[in-house]
């Protein structure tokens, strides 16, 4: 093994060795080094094997646009695959693994997809697997996913946390290298707030990778002491390791933290990554430009990577990409390449210029082949050689690293994200960022600036321009002085002609240059078309590196300048981002908030099951031991309610508090029914109904006194009605003086139900509650024995004597446990929401399983509440039109089994005797239905057509879910004391 | 028959009161504090704040235009109620159980705040003595600012306990502490 | 992942914080024709573009606002005080 570290070249600390794994192998690296100089520094040229032919393949890059070094990277449930080892961060005890191949990386079964390459071109899979469609699911998908496809996920739980942030600032600056650090500075300067953001694990950007000096000092050590400076700032936050992956509306952007990545034992403490939503007023884009790969005849050999990748490993990781090195360029980036290299002492055997000439200086000793090109590789795990051609004259040079410069794209996807397209520019022959406003601005290479210079000037003048537009003093900047710098100017080469094997454009997708011209002939012309059918810029890497290219090579095919041929779609996110930060904290049990009652403790403790209900949890029913099912205890708590007394939690209902002289008109014209003259101490059951004339929610509203009412509102839609409230009140009728505020979490509220109700609640109460003092509907203030003032009502959600008791929260559950205290000899039990569905059902009350949208007050029985003489009421005008007082309207009845054993569930259709189940035959459905304790037989309500007039026939409920006919008596929808005798003694 | 009612708090069971040394970065969750709601009738918007204003002792949390929380962590519900109830054009609601008055305070308090909500607490464009409802671990809680380095949010009783494990959560990476305090 | 509002009453704020009710329509009179009531319940333009709707600030203030904005390039020209009465002066 070969070490290519450089002597002394790099910025990475050798005082401190690293120790890692690659396919289980051990190596050495240093702190500073990333993933893929580390294994290049080992002689680990190979680091991958291709999509499709599984090819074996270097890092073409140094950075985020690699499409070919991919590695998983950890193990067990916190084995990440797919991690680009360009810009993974070493640490002691990395364990990376090779993926897409088998059973080695050296040795791969399915490079034989190699061979077959002249079969598996563009659209391969659409042709082949159109037919028979059966086959897809068993025999193509599954081979296919084996054959072709990159790392495997864990099939672990994540162990790891993830969290989210905002930050906010005047200024984000994206990027850190001259124009991003110089913008930064700038704006920090000037007092803004601002918010650096890089990708890189390192602050500095190219300025990490360049031989030029800046300002006196080397390019690396003149990022250094910027970042000093600008650490030094209390405005400004430095953001390493952290990629701005999208702009959102609103000049939000949304950024990933890669905290912990590069951490062998993570703390449990911080999150693995953290997730950025960054509210800025001004964004530059400073993320500079990519270097073009050249497209030749065997340009992905493992050790053919761009020029400025070689750039990087050398400059600042102190590492050779090879030991003879040769260079293929169209421009001034080649020749400093190989100036870098001769400097390390590294043997550069030639430069290949597609050039017919250039002004370039050619360091000493090193051959030009002027007007040359690259027509083919050698060597199978590693480049040996290439063959160079020059005027129909070809020849082998030996190397075993090639150095590609085929211009620059400036890095513009964030701009693009949100529908504006980059601008071909023939000037630069690269498409430029378009303009998104002032709010959002390039600079340096981004912008397609050329010079180190050009992009520290830029970047301080545009911060500064965007500082004084927020209203910040202006802060001359000093504009250093490089030296050393070279010319990137190039000539755009889009591709080499005369390949002797694959050119590819798209290394990650194995899309070749041969790809595109089928794509072309076959009429998938528009570059949304060629993309989808070559699948050129569709891997992970989206194409960062050979979109260009392939814009370019089309064009050329169509003899077009690649504006008329335009890019594809540009979209979040910028790299993957993964799906444990997105989701942040919310997952598992903190998926969404809890909403718990105050009587929580209270039913846990008397042995309650909870359901969830919205985000509310809330008591289903209270095992007692020997119960062998929820139903018997349910069915207990039924009939201990009816025979003695039950106490139920019902605090999760809306409580709204309503004042003002306005008030009561207010409430008469919400509700459908009279509210004027509801006296005070009293409760009335109301009905409010949306604008289209249906029940829009339920609930009783009393009087306390007279500009003073508490309305409660069905659970499910407290939100909705507290808002409806609000919007009519604001927008309907804001000159009428009437105020109110959501007391819902305030109160503790509980039922009292059953025979012995008022003997329990009178040793609770001081106050008289007898039935001439507190009466059917009514409502006061109590006085709780001991002094604690509460809120009583009268009245009833089962049929049975009942009260209401709200207390403040926190004396909820000591006031819960007093009643059940006093009621110890009465027979009392705690009685849960599925009881009281039982008990609701058997008495013909609605829910919103009968409010459901398509019902009336008179659909449901309740015609008579509706109070016509009012001058206005929310759903009074469309009440009245044709359709919703149609005589064959659906109405609620109720149903009883005829045999009694039967049951029947809600959601059954009902049919005629004898009718076939159609749509055209049906005549209504069920809404609830609950086995009756009371009755000992299942009981429904169901809405029926002309249902009131249909009582005592029978009628078929159709079952088709559960396959299942029985047949039912139609009756009226109270099962239990329809004279209200109960109710009202 | 005398009953003798105990309060008890939505956290009762999430904190002990024994043993927990406050960190730098701290949060108390106020015992028994008074809220109130209060409203301003039409026309009055104006005049009720002027009043409340002048009330010693209490705090006043902007909600809304014409709405307001009255907190206050020294004095009873009982004497913050006669404290108010003279105020002309205004209606008071006593919501002192039905929100709980967390203070999270410390040098690391705005990052760990940044995680919860969305709003900028920047001291220039959220300063001492600013209030206002907002979404807090996705609940809407009344949020104010009580001084450099300390936060008072107000959260439905309901909500509370998912708001607090949340914002415990959040400052898990600044030994955020948490106990009972009575003011 | 995110956008803003900002509430005439309570500063900017992510869209999370708000309920959208849809096209900011004037409730018709009582007494107002079918045609009228019928339009009001049931017809909306949805246009592309310009638009004006109501918000729900329901996590802030509980106001609701009317945001006049582009529903394609999500440009906020404005968001006010449904009630006139009670706008960000008072
Ligand atoms: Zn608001």
């Amino acid at each position: 093994m070969t070490s290519y570290r450089l002597a002394s070249a790099g910025s990475v600390n050798r005082g401190q060795p690293l120790t890692f794994t690659f396919d289980g192998k051990s190596y050495k690296g240093f702190e500073g080094d990333s993933l893929a100089s580390a294994l290049l520094a080992n002689d680990q040229m190979l680091m991958g094997r291709s999509f499709k032919y599984h090819r074996p393949r270097g890092p073409v890059t140094a950075g985020s646009s690699e499409p070919n070094a991919l590695m998983t990277i950890g193990s067990g449930a916190r084995a990440e695959p797919n991690v680009r080892a360009t810009v993974a961060e070493l640490y002691d005890g990395l364990a990376a693994v090779s993926q897409n191949r088998w059973p080695s990386l050296a040795f791969d079964v399915g490079a034989v997809n190699g061979l077959l390459s002249p079969m598996l071109g563009a659209g391969f899979y659409y042709k082949t697997f159109m037919w028979p469609a059966a086959l897809w699911e068993k025999l193509y998908e599954p081979v296919i996913r084996r054959a072709a496809g990159l790392g495997k996920l864990a099939m672990q739980a994540d162990p790891d946390r993830y969290e989210k942030s905002w930050a906010h600032c005047d200024l984000l600056v994206i990027g850190s290298g001259p124009a991003g650090l110089m913008a930064a500075l700038a704006a920090g300067r000037a007092g803004a707030r601002v918010i650096l953001a890089d990708e890189g694990f390192r602050l500095g950007g190219s300025l990490l990778s360049e031989s030029a000096s800046v300002g006196g000092v080397s390019a690396a050590d003149f990022a250094s002491a910027m970042i000093e400076e600008l650490e030094a700032l209390p405005n400004v936050t430095l953001m390493p390791r952290a990629t701005v992956f999208g702009w959102y509306d609103d000049m939000v952007f949304g950024a990933v933290e890669r905290v912990q990545k590069h951490v062998g034992t993570p703390s449990p403490d911080l999150p693995m990554e953290r997730l950025w939503r960054i509210a800025a007023r001004r964004a530059i884009l400073a993320t500079g430009s990519e270097e073009r790969p050249l497209v030749f005849g065997g340009n992905d050999k493992p050790g053919v990577m761009t020029a400025s990748a070689m750039r990087t490993y050398a400059n600042r990781y102190g590492v050779a990409a090879g030991g003879k090195v040769a260079i293929f360029t169209n421009g001034g980036s080649g020749y400093r390449t190989a100036a870098d290299l001769v400097a390390a002492g590294v043997d550069v055997t030639a430069i290949i210029d597609a050039r017919v000439q250039s002004a370039d200086a050619v360091p000493g000793g090193v051959r030009v082949i002027r007007n040359g090109g690259v027509v083919g590789t050698k060597g199978r795990k590693r480049l040996e050689a290439l063959i160079a051609e020059r005027s129909g004259f070809q020849e082998q040079i030996t190397c075993d690293a090639l150095a590609m410069a085929g211009g620059w794209s400036p890095i513009v996807h964030l701009m693009c994200q949100r529908g504006a397209k980059p601008v071909w520019s023939d000037e630069a022959q690269a498409f430029l960022a378009p303009d998104v406003g002032s709010a959002f601005i390039a600079v340096g290479s981004a912008a397609g600036a050329d010079t180190i210079s050009t992009c520290l000037k830029e970047g301080a003048t545009k911060a500064m321009m965007l500082a004084r537009d927020l209203g910040f003093a202006a802060y001359e900047m000093n504009i250093p002085e490089v030296e050393g710098e070279y010319d990137p100017a190039f000539a755009p080469v889009w591709y080499v002609p005369g390949a002797r094997d694959k050119a590819f454009v798209d290394f990650q997708n194995d899309v070749a240059v041969s790809d595109l011209g089928l794509a072309q002939r076959e009429g998938f012309r528009h570059i949304e078309h060629t993309k989808r059918y070559t699948t050129a810029g569709m891997a992970t890497d989206q194409g960062k590196l050979g979109n260009v290219a392939t814009i370019g090579i089309v064009a050329g095919m169509r003899g077009v300048s690649p504006a008329e041929i335009g890019t594809t779609t540009f979209r979040p996110f910028y790299t993957p981002v993964s799906f444990g930060a997105l989701a942040g904290t919310s997952r598992g049990e903190h998926a969404a908030p809890v909403r718990t009652s105050p009587l929580h403790d209270w039913a846990k403790k008397n042995g309650a099951t909870f359901v969830e209900a919205g985000v509310w949890h809330r008591s289903a029913w209270f095992s007692r031991e020997g119960e062998k099912g929820w139903r018997d205890s349910v069915d207990r708590e039924v009939q201990n309610v009816r025979r003695n007394a039950g106490l139920c939690d019902v605090s999760t209902l809306g409580k709204i508090e309503i004042f003002g002289k306005g008030a009561a008109e207010f409430l008469n014209r919400i509700y459908c029914n009279n509210f004027l003259k509801l006296p005070v101490g009293k409760a009335r059951y109301g009905l409010m109904l949306r604008e289209d004339g249906m029940i829009f929610d339920d609930g009783t509203t009393s009087r306390f006194s007279e500009h003073h009412y508490v309305m409660t509102t069905t659970t499910a839609y407290a939100a909705e009605v507290m808002a409806h409230l609000e919007f009519a009140s604001q927008t309907f009728w804001p000159d009428l003086d009437v105020r109110f505020v959501s007391v819902s979490d305030q109160w503790a509220q509980m039922s009292l139900a059953g025979p012995r109700a008022r003997t329990i609640m009178s040793r609770v109460v001081e106050d008289d509650i007898s039935d001439a003092a507190f009466p059917y509907l009514a409502a006061k203030t109590v006085t709780l024995r001991g002094g604690l003032k509460a809120r009583l009502f009268r009245i009833s959600f089962s049929g049975e004597l009942a009260y209401e008791l709200a207390v403040p929260a926190g004396y909820g559950e000591a006031v819960a446990d007093a009643i059940m205290e006093a009621g110890r000899d009465e027979g009392i039990c705690a009685y849960g929401v599925e009881a009281l569905n039982v008990l609701r059902i058997e008495k013909g009350f609605i829910t919103h399983s009968e409010i459901d949208g398509r019902t009336t007050p008179d659909d449901l029985g309740l015609g008579r509440m509706m109070a016509l003489q009012k001058p206005d009421f929310i759903g009074k005008r469309m009440s009245t039109r044709f359709g919703l007082t149609a005589a064959d309207r659906l109405q609620l009845v109720g149903l009883r089994p005829l045999e009694k054993l039967e049951e029947f569930s809600a959601g059954a259709h009902l049919l005629k005797e004898d009718a076939t189940p159609s749509m055209a035959n049906d005549q209504g459905w069920v809404s609830s239905t609950c086995h009756s304790p009371t009755l000992g037989h299942t009981i429904g309500l169901a809405m029926l057509r002309s249902g009131r007039e249909r009582y005592g026939e029978t009628i078929v409920v159709w079952d088709g879910l559960h396959g299942r006919e029985v047949l039912a008596q139609v009756c009226p929808p109270v099962f239990v004391d329809p004279e209200n005798r109960k109710l009202q003694g | 028959m005398s009953l003798t009612l105990f309060h008890r708090h939505v956290l009762e069971d999430y904190l002990s009161d024994f043993g927990t040394k406050a960190n730098p970065n701290h949060l108390a969750v106020i015992r028994r504090p008074a809220i109130f709601s209060v409203l301003a009738h039409r026309g009055h918007d104006a005049s009720v704040e002027n009043e409340l204003k002048s009330v010693e002792g209490i705090d006043v949390r902007d909600c809304a235009p014409g709405e307001w929380l009255v907190v206050s962590t020294s004095a009873g519900a009982a004497a913050i109620e006669n404290l108010l109830a003279d105020i002309a054009g205004a209606s008071i609601v006593d919501q002192s159980d039905g929100r709980a008055l967390l203070r999270v305070h410390g040098p690391n308090v705005r990052k760990i705040l940044a995680k919860c909500v969305a709003v900028d607490l920047h001291p220039d464009s959220f300063p001492i003595g600013t209030s206002a409802n907002m979404l807090c671990c996705h609940v809407a809680v009344n949020l104010a600012r009580t001084g450099a380095d300390t936060f008072e949010i107000a959260v439905p009783r309901s909500f509370c306990g998912s708001v607090f494990e949340e914002v415990m959560e959040m400052g898990r990476e600044f030994a955020l502490t948490a106990a009972f305090a009575d003011s | 992942m995110a956008s803003l509002i900002t509430c005439p009453h309570c500063g900017t704020r992510p869209k999370e914080e708000f309920s959208i009710r849809g096209t900011a329509l004037t409730r018709p009179h009582p007494a107002a024709s079918e045609e009228d009531w019928h339009r009001y319940v049931y017809l909306r333009d949805n246009p592309k573009g310009r638009y004006q709707e109501y918000w729900h600030h329901a996590a802030g203030c509980r106001r609701w606002l009317v945001v006049d904005r582009d529903n394609v390039t999500h440009d906020v020209f404005s968001v006010t005080d449904a009630a006139p009465a009670r706008g960000a002066s008072e």
